[in-house]
């Protein structure tokens, strides 16, 4: 048996239901680890930026990202400072819609 | 934790919304199925004692306080990490939950509940946790 998380889908279903719709959202994940959460709502927003600093886990995000989502989501191995130094917020393109933390703060 | 959150609102759109979830500290139950029942074995520990999750907190308030984010919308809910196995739980735990602490009586009450019940088929974590939507509030 492999480790599950959530299979009473408990987390997406309430995080579903405090966003409300994401459809033409932009979003961006602070702490996204493996992606484990963000497979789970990609799909229904229009593009997601997931950071987190651990590389290890951001890779293994990369690496596990389902091929329908590959356009919509990016992964990034920085943490929040790291990604607002390369991305500055004062430039439109760089803002967003929902910031997500997860487990995070 | 302050800080982030203000790097946080200049990435927001003016009418943008931050979703928070963190757990709500302890008690973190970590329980053994055998034959279709739970039985509780100890409770999972944290090196700095759960204190972040209060910090946390304590940084939302804060910014909602000083008026940068307004409260919209806030739940709770059960997540549960499950294994085959405690040994399984315990690995997992330590491998993705940096300053989480597996006490070692729980280890022991596994055993001694294998020993005299029959053998463990799954291993659970529930950790109660918040979420909550707080709706950007712009600088005049």
């Amino acid at each position: 048996m492999t480790v599950s998380q959530d299979l009473d889908q408990n987390e997406i279903k309430a995080l579903f239901e405090i966003t409300g719709d994401l459809s033409g959202k932009r979003m961006l994940e602070i702490g996204c680890g493996d992606g484990r959460l963000t497979w789970r709502y990609a799909s229904q927003a229009a593009q997601v930026i997931a950071i987190d600093s651990d590389l290890e886990k951001v890779s293994r995000a990369r690496q596990n990202l389902p091929s329908d989502l590959r356009e919509r989501v990016s992964f990034h191995a920085l943490g929040l400072e790291e990604y607002v130094d390369q991305h500055p917020p004062r430039e439109q393109a760089n803002k967003f819609d929902l910031v997500l933390l997860a487990w995070s703060l | 934790m302050v800080h982030a959150l203000e790097i946080i609102h200049t990435l927001l759109e003016p009418n943008g919304c931050l979703i928070d979830i963190h757990p709500n500290g302890p008690p973190m139950p970590i329980e053994a199925c055998l034959a279709g029942q739970f039985h509780r074995l100890g409770y999972l520990q944290e090196t700095d004692d759960f204190i972040e999750y209060g910090q946390a907190s304590a940084a939302l308030g804060e910014v909602i306080q000083r008026g940068l984010f307004v409260v919209e919308g806030q739940g709770k809910f059960i997540f549960i990490t499950r294994a085959g196995s405690v040994d399984e739980l315990h690995t997992f735990l330590t491998e993705n939950w940096s300053d989480s602490i597996f006490p070692a009586e729980v280890d022991l009450q596994a055993r001694e509940l294998s020993l005299s019940t029959g053998q463990i088929s799954s291993a659970q974590l529930t950790v109660e946790t918040l979420i909550a939507r707080m709706r950007k509030i712009s600088q005049v």
